[in-house]
Order: C-alpha cells, then structure tokens, then sequence
C-alpha cells in the first residue's frame, strides 16, 4: 500500500477545507487534501454565488454581518479574479414589513457594512425588472464569487508550495493510537487504490459531513444539522445586481447574477442525510412565487436548472431539530484535544462561504499552535493565483476574447464561450476523464442550451487527448448528460422544455446514445 | 374582412407533415396555403425517414414490427393511420425526391421491409428505413460490414471521427479515423459552410487527393454529412469515382445539410404543384365558428394576414417547437389554436423523471384526435407530425414515418371530403 506521510492532512476539498490547505501552505507547513469527491462538489459548489456584504445579517446576527463584510473586503483582494463586483439593493417590497429598513439601516452602520440608502428610482432605472413597487432601496457591496474558481486557484497555489491535493479520495478510516490521531487511510474512487497517510495534525474540514468524520475517529457528540436549500438558475441576468428582499432573511429573498445567469435561493429544511439532494415540487413553486415578489416576470423567464446544497449548520443548545435557519452561521472550531482529549485532531464546520478563509485561518492557527511553531498567517495578503493584479472579474472577459480571436478560436461551449485549447488545456492539467470535473472549471455545459451543443464536442476532443478508449469516453459523455437531466427535469418548463426537447433529439435521435455499446452493457441488470 | 385570403386548405406548420400535407393537397387540385412561423424541424434532423427503430428492442424490419406496435398500442398514430398509408406515402415521398428539379440525381434508398443500420456521429449505430443514396453506403445492417475509414476535420467541431470510428470498432465493425484538413475562414464554421465548399468541383478534387493519400485498404468512406449545398448527389458520385470506394455521409449536429436538402425537396414539390408557403410571421390568433375553425392570423410588419378556409392542417409540432406549451404553474396549452390535449399525466403524477433515458410521462403528450387524426372539437382541423399523442418520435425512431403517413393522410381526408376537389384526389 502506498503511504504518505506530511505536517497536515485536511479532509473535505470544499471552500474551508481548500482554505485551510492554501492557508498551511502560506505558512510552510507540508498538507495532503483530500475528498471523497471533486473539489467543491458538495456545499461549496451548491449555493448561490453570493459574496455577502454581511446585510443580510445585520439585524439578525451582528457578528456574523462584521465578519461577512471584513472577509469581503480581503477577498476582494486576495481573490479579485474570482470576485465579480455586482454591488447589492436590499429593497423593501410590498410584501415587506417596511418597518425593517430602519432596523436594517442602523445594523448596518452598527455593523461596519457598508450601506446608502437610494432612491427607488434610481435603483429600478439601473435594475428595471425590479418589482417597481419597491420602496425602500440600500445599496451595499456584495458581489457574486466563483467558487470552483476559488477552489482550484487555492488548491493550484498550495500545489504550487508542495501541497498534494488528492480529490476523489475517500478517507475509509482515521487512524487513531490511544489518545492521538495520526492520520487516515484513504481509497481511491474508481481506482479502489488505498493510501496510508500520517499526518501530525489532521483537519476535519468536512462540512454537513463532519459528523460522520469525526465518528470514524471514536468522537461523540459533533452533531452538524444539515438545513438543505434549493437553488434555481434563470437563463439570463434578470438582475445585474444581487437583490436581497430587506426583511429577516427567508426562503427565496435573494437574487444573484452570476456569470450569464442568475439564480434565486433559498431554503431551508431539515434533513437528516447530507447526501439528499431531492427537490420537492412545492419549493420549486415557493422560489417561483418568491422570484415574481422581487421581478414581477419571474415566471415568464426560462428556468435552467435546479440544485439542492446543504449548509452545516452546528448544533447549539438553542436550536430546535426543525428550525435550522435560526442555528447560528457562526463556524465551529472544535480543538478534540481540549474538548475530548484527543491529540492531533480538529474539527471545523458551521459557517458560510463569505467566510471561508477566516475559518481556514482560524483552523490552521490552531493546528499551528500544536505543531509548536505558530507560524503567521499569510492569506489576508497573498493574492490567489490569477489574481495577482486584483482585477476583479468583468462579466464580458469571455466575449472580449472571443471577439478578438473569431477566426482562430474554436468555440466548443457557446453559451459558455469555452474555446477549445482552454478545454484542451484543462483535461490535460486536471489528467482527468470526468467531464464533469470540466464543467465545474470552465463552466462547460452550464448556460441555457444545458450542453446540448457541447457536450458531443467535449466528449469528441476528450476522446482524442491521451488515447482515452471509447468506453470511457461513453461513459463520461453519458454521466454528464444525466448529470444535467438531474437538475434539469423538476423545472423543465416553457422555452426550457423545448430547449430539453432540441437536446433529447440530438442525444437520443441524431446521436442515438442510448445505444451505444458501453451504454446498453451498463443498462443490463447482471 | 380586409387582408382575408381564401383558400381550399391551410397547413400551419412547415416541417416534414406540412409540407407533405401542403404539397399533396396541391397535387391533387385544392388551393393550399403553408404558413409557418419558421422551418421545422428538418434543419435539426438526419434527414433519414426513420419509420421505426425501436420497440424497445431494434427493429429490423418496420412492416412486421409495425403491425405488432399497433396491437399493442391502439392510440398509436401507426395504428389510426394504418400500415398501407405509411407505406404509399413512403413511395410517394420517393417519388416525390426524384421527380425534384432542384438537386439532380439525389435519391432516397431503402423500403419498410428493412432497416438500415447506420452510424451515428459518436458511433452508435441507429436504424432507419428509408435513407438517402450518400448515407446508405454506412449501412451496417449486413452479415460481414465492410471496413470503414471515418473522415474527419479538426476544423469542425461538430463531428469526431475518432470517436466514431472507436464506438464502430466496439460494435465488432473494422474502423479507423483520419484527420483531413479543411482551412476555414472562422473557426466556428458548421457543416453548412463546409458543405458549400463540396459543391466546388476544383475544391472537391483537391480534397479528394489530399484524402487519398491518407487512406489504407478500407473499402468504405464516412464522412459528416456535409457533401454538397446545392448538388450533393454529384458531389457525392465525384468522390465516390475520385477515391475509388464507396462513400457515406454520417449526419451530425445541427444544422442539418441534408435536413435542408429535404426541406428543399419538399418546398420544392408544394411550389411545383402550385401551393404556396409563406414562412416567417405566426399564427396569433383564430376564428372559431361552433365546431369549425373559419380562419387563422398571422402577425407580421404593418399588417395581421387572415387566412379563411374550410380545412386546416394543424402540424406545428409539438413542445419542440412550441406548438404545445407546459407553462411555469404546470398547465399545458396547445397554442395555436386553443385545442385540447390527450396523454398527460394525471394531477399528482411526474411530468418527468430523474432517469434521463427512460421514457418520460409527458412523451406522448399531443393534440386529441379522433381515429381520422381530426382534432377533438375542430371537425375541419386534421393533425399531423410531431403534435399527435401516443408516440414517442426520438426514442422509437418513427418521426418521418409519422410525418409523412400523417401528413398524407390529412391530405387525402381533406380531398376527399371537400367536394370541389374530389375528383382530383381520386
């Protein structure tokens, strides 16, 4: 059996856990990441995109707003090129309690967010879809962040210092002698292939699963409540800004724009299982009637997709079973040494994406500190890869590209205006046969076509890189084909029915991949 | 009324049923209008006239298999039409394509007694009945297939040959690929493009030896179907004789070069038997009188057109096109003229499911229609193609059968219950 052996191994390959790596890395210290899936497939990659400016917590949850809008203000830095500047409006609807804008006014400012109230007018001539029967309208600095984005240039910048990043990795036991983990053994997805690795600290950094984590190494007691929320992508920018409803936070008061689409979120239920992903038919209604609040032709637009994330929330004696959203968004740093006796193991969950390398700092200060050097940290200032001359991103970098290249540049995602070395390039770094993996990189097969154009090509150029055999290239074009059927099929409605339609026609009648050889032998019960 | 235009029958909808519908009508003596808010879906298809591919299980012979498949399924458009009316409107699709003043020489092979087994662009292999002369030297459907080479460009994205060939190799079939390359004037250039430069004698003879010399002893040729705009059967014979082998076309993502062929071909027999299409504006509303439809109209610039006639053929497709629409509270609406569906779901039961290749519940979703394809509710309203309930075009392979025995059928009906003209359907 393969063995590893390093300072730090960090389980979960999320925003945290991919923080907590880039951050070990800053401060010299030799890390192995692993996940049990890609990067970011699990919480990270399933909200909404938005950067908070900490509104939204301002009334609610004082300190979370101060450290949501002290975090934007790093990441606006440190990771400019994954950070889109959109600015926000929290606007009071007629649904709203107009009661709550002055609440919200003097929560910002107790706060430190950043917030000037406009006037309506202002707000529906730069956004006119907006409900013109707004208000109340403050403007506030969050943004939309690309958090595969962010994950890959964290996990390339921390390669860049030595750190091994090893997604599809599944940790099948923690090793543990008497009082002290040291370390894990992880097996290969696909591959089954296992890997011994020591480590002086390891980090659980394993989201809404951190409890089954911190089960596997003989801890009790670390009790995560997965509250699951729904998402829904619309086919184009209805806003260009991320509009909040100024209320309490609720289900679907929010509206991001995020690259070509924007997407309304969310909310909030109960699940006992971090893995449920279902969506039920009546919160895909609820979102739709929550989107008609904030732009009255919600319904009309054309809805691309829908995905369930799952938040971590901790348990604190305070919280009822059912009402996850007044669990606190803090995050948890459980130091197992000081709570359970137990060396060489930390736990950190709860939180929120704005605050991700907060968490990641706060967790490698501690590991730091019982690796008996506290070492500085470093990610407050250092920029990600990419973001070197703190650039934050312009929605139209794609479309300018192309408009200079239109005769050189092969196109092979429209929507998405991926061209095809970038394709290329990115199997080859990645040395990956998932074009699902590419998707979440390049943003491969996520515009309003839903891949019906793409995905061939991908899987044709997949197919001639590196003498991948035809039946894994089936398999990789058929996984992604159901991939986007799952978020696809609870709101395929209207134009996006027809675009469905164009899709299953070329798939299944001009191609005919369901019999495909590698296909058919799959679909045969043994 | 102002602007009203009078006519014997108006087809709506101008995909493979309507003009079908529209050119036979026109045949046989009636005044048809075709009005369409755009091309159907030919431009999106093979252009193969697929009958029936799979009952599940593939298909070899469609005659046989359509039988069973009307037993079996009562509400099948295959069963209210009737296996003499696919096959008659099959010869007369034949016909139809060879008589054709536009493309000389391109023809459409095969019958319902025997499917061809033709590649796909990824290399899968699809049945079809009835397939263009330039496609049917793909067909794998034989004891001991032939070799092939897969021809293909890292010019055009929307065709791998490697692929192909790989998948082919897979299913027991010699195959190869080659990269040929085609220089393009912008690197987003479709089949379209490509097609027009096969139409080039001079350019076609260049290729054809720059080809040859990467060819070994394969004794068949595929190629994306991209042999020629304007005269494909001459392109297609002039690279058969200058490579010395047989030669195939392999259709790929849209457009469709011989999608547009057969667009082409079907225009061209409605114009050639005096009916006329008008493509571009919609139609926004209708005149309903008791049971009859009196009249439909057309938004367009300046002016609404009104078209009044005693028959109309409804083959404006399905929720591919937009003719049938599932709205965001789940209602559904035939949206051209207001009719009722058959086929949908019952209320609490999925409209999808989460198995992208299992049939979905809404799959057959369509215009209600008696068993002579007339619509519930409209008695001078006959429905064609892709708007019928109880079929399921792409999964079972049967979207031209269909069209064309639908689109035949609607004409035949109309001609024969519209007095003036039922000696010219005779």
């Amino acid at each position: 059996m393969a063995s590893l052996s390093t300072d730090v191994l960090v389980i979960g390959g999320g925003a945290t856990g991919t923080g907590v790596a880039w951050d070990a890395a800053l401060r010299g210290y030799d890390v192995v990441l692993v996940d049990r899936f890609d990067l970011a497939e699990g919480t990270s990659g399933r909200f909404h995109g938005l950067l908070h400016s900490g509104g939204r917590y301002a009334v609610k949850d004082p300190n979370a707003a101060k450290e949501c809008i002290h975090e934007n203000r790093i990441l606006r830095n440190v990771a400019a090129d994954c950070i889109e500047d959109v600015g926000g409006f929290f606007v009071t609807t007629p649904f709203d309690d107009p009661a709550y804008a002055d609440k919200f006014a003097k929560g910002c400012r107790d706060t430190d967010v950043d917030c000037e109230e406009i006037d309506p007018a202002v707000a529906l001539r730069e956004e006119p879809l907006l409900n013109p029967g707004i208000s109340r309208v403050f403007r506030v600095p969050d943004g939309n962040i690309d958090v595969w984005k962010t994950v890959w240039a964290m996990a390339r910048g921390a390669q860049q210092r030595g750190a091994r990043i090893l997604p599809y990795h599944a940790v099948v036991a923690i090793h543990r002698t008497g009082d002290v983990v040291n370390g894990a053994r992880v097996r290969g997805l696909g591959t089954g292939d296992e890997i011994d690795i020591e480590a002086r600290v390891t980090v659980n950094a394993a989201g809404a699963w951190a409890g089954q984590v911190a089960d596997m190494a003989g801890i009790e007691g670390v009790r995560v409540l997965p509250g699951r929320g729904i998402m829904i992508a619309m086919n184009h920018r209805l806003v260009n800004t991320c509009v909040n409803r100024c209320t309490m936070p609720g289900d679907g008061d929010i509206i991001v724009p995020m690259r070509t689409v924007c997407i309304i979120g969310t909310t909030d239920e109960h699940t006992d299982d971090p893995d449920d992903h279902h969506v039920p038919p009546s919160e895909v209604d609820q979102m739709l009637d929550d989107g008609e609040k904030l732009v009255p032709s919600f319904r009309q637009a054309r809805a691309l997709r829908v995905w369930t994330g799952v938040r971590p929330l901790f348990e604190d004696a305070k919280a009822s079973d059912t009402q996850t959203r007044d669990v606190t968004r803090a995050h948890a740093l459980l130091d197992h040494a000081q709570r359970d006796g137990v060396d060489g193991f930390v736990t950190i969950t709860g939180g929120k994406l704005t605050t991700f390398r907060l968490m990641a700092e706060d967790t490698m200060t501690a590991v730091s500190r019982h690796l008996g050097d506290e070492r500085p940290c470093l990610t407050k200032t250092e920029p990600l890869p990419g973001s070197e001359d703190r650039a934050t991103y312009m929605l139209g970098e794609r479309l300018e590209r192309k408009e200079k290249n239109l005769v050189d540049e092969q196109i092979i995602c429209e929507c998405e205006l991926v061209p095809r070395w970038k394709l290329e390039e990115s199997i080859r770094r990645r040395a990956t046969t998932n074009l699902d993996d590419i998707r979440r990189l390049l943003r491969l097969a996520m515009g309003p076509c839903q891949g019906g154009f793409c995905i061939y090509r991908a899987a044709g150029i997949l197919h001639g890189l590196d003498g991948l055999s035809a039946e894994q290239t089936d398999h990789s074009l058929v996984d992604l084909l159901e991939e986007r059927w799952k978020g696809t099929w609870p709101i395929l409605y209207g134009d996006q029915l027809r675009q469905a339609r164009l899709d299953e026609w070329m798939f299944q009648g001009v191609l005919d991949v369901e019999h495909l050889p590698a296909v058919a032998a799959q679909e045969v019960p043994a | 009324m102002r602007g009203e235009l009078h006519y014997d029958a108006v087809v709506i909808g101008a995909g493979t049923a309507g003009l079908t519908a529209g050119a036979r009508l026109a045949e046989g003596g009636a005044r048809v209008c075709v009005v369409a808010k755009g091309v159907g879906s030919t431009h999106l298809a093979p252009a193969t006239i697929d009958v029936l591919g799979y009952t599940p299980a593939r298909v070899a012979s469609p005659a046989a298999a359509l039988e069973e498949l009307a037993a079996l399924r009562p509400d099948h458009p295959y069963a209210l039409l009737g296996g003499e009316t696919v096959a008659e409107s099959l010869r007369w699709f034949r016909a139809a394509v060879e008589s054709g003043p536009s493309m000389p020489g391109y023809r459409y092979v095969g019958d319902l007694d025997r499917n061809h087994l033709l590649p796909t662009a990824v290399g899968a292999l699809r049945p079809s009945a009835l397939v263009p002369e330039t496609m049917a030297g793909g067909d794998m459907a034989t004891d001991a297939p032939a070799s092939v080479c897969i021809v293909g460009s890292r010019s055009l994205r929307d065709f791998h040959a490697g692929l192909c060939a790989a998948n082919l190799g897979r299913a027991g079939i010699e195959a190869r690929a080659v990269d040929i390359e085609i220089e393009v004037t912008r690197a987003d250039e479709n089949t379209v493009g490509m097609a027009r430069r096969f139409d080039d004698p001079a350019w076609r003879a260049d290729f054809a030896a720059r080809l040859a010399l990467k060819l070994g002893a394969e004794e068949r040729i595929g190629m994306p179907a991209m042999l020629g705009a304007r005269d494909p059967h001459g392109a297609w014979a002039d690279l058969e004789q200058r490579l010395g082998r047989a030669v195939f076309e392999i259709p790929t993502l849209p457009p469709s070069v011989p999608g547009m062929r057969l667009f082409e071909i079907l225009r061209s027999a409605l114009r050639r038997a005096g009916g006329r299409l008008i493509l571009g504006p919609e139609v926004v509303s209708y005149e309903r009188s008791g049971s009859r439809i009196v009249s439909v109209a057309t938004a367009s610039a300046g002016h609404d057109a009104h078209y009044a006639a005693p028959w109309f053929v409804l083959a404006s497709g399905g929720f591919g096109s937009g003719a049938i629409e599932l709205d965001s509270r789940w209602a559904t609406h035939e949206r051209v003229l207001g009719l009722p569906l058959r086929g949908l779901p019952d209320a609490g039961e999925p409209r999808f499911v989460g198995d992208y290749l299992a049939e979905q519940p809404m799959a057959r979703v369509g215009v209600a229609v008696d068993g002579e394809l007339r619509a519930e509710g409209a008695e001078n309203v006959l429905v064609a193609g892709a708007g019928l309930p109880g079929a399921v075009p792409w999964r079972e392979g049967s979207g031209e059968g269909i069209a064309l025995a639908s689109g035949s059928h609607a004409a035949r009906f109309v001609l024969a219950h519209s007095g003036a003209h039922a000696g010219a359907a005779a």
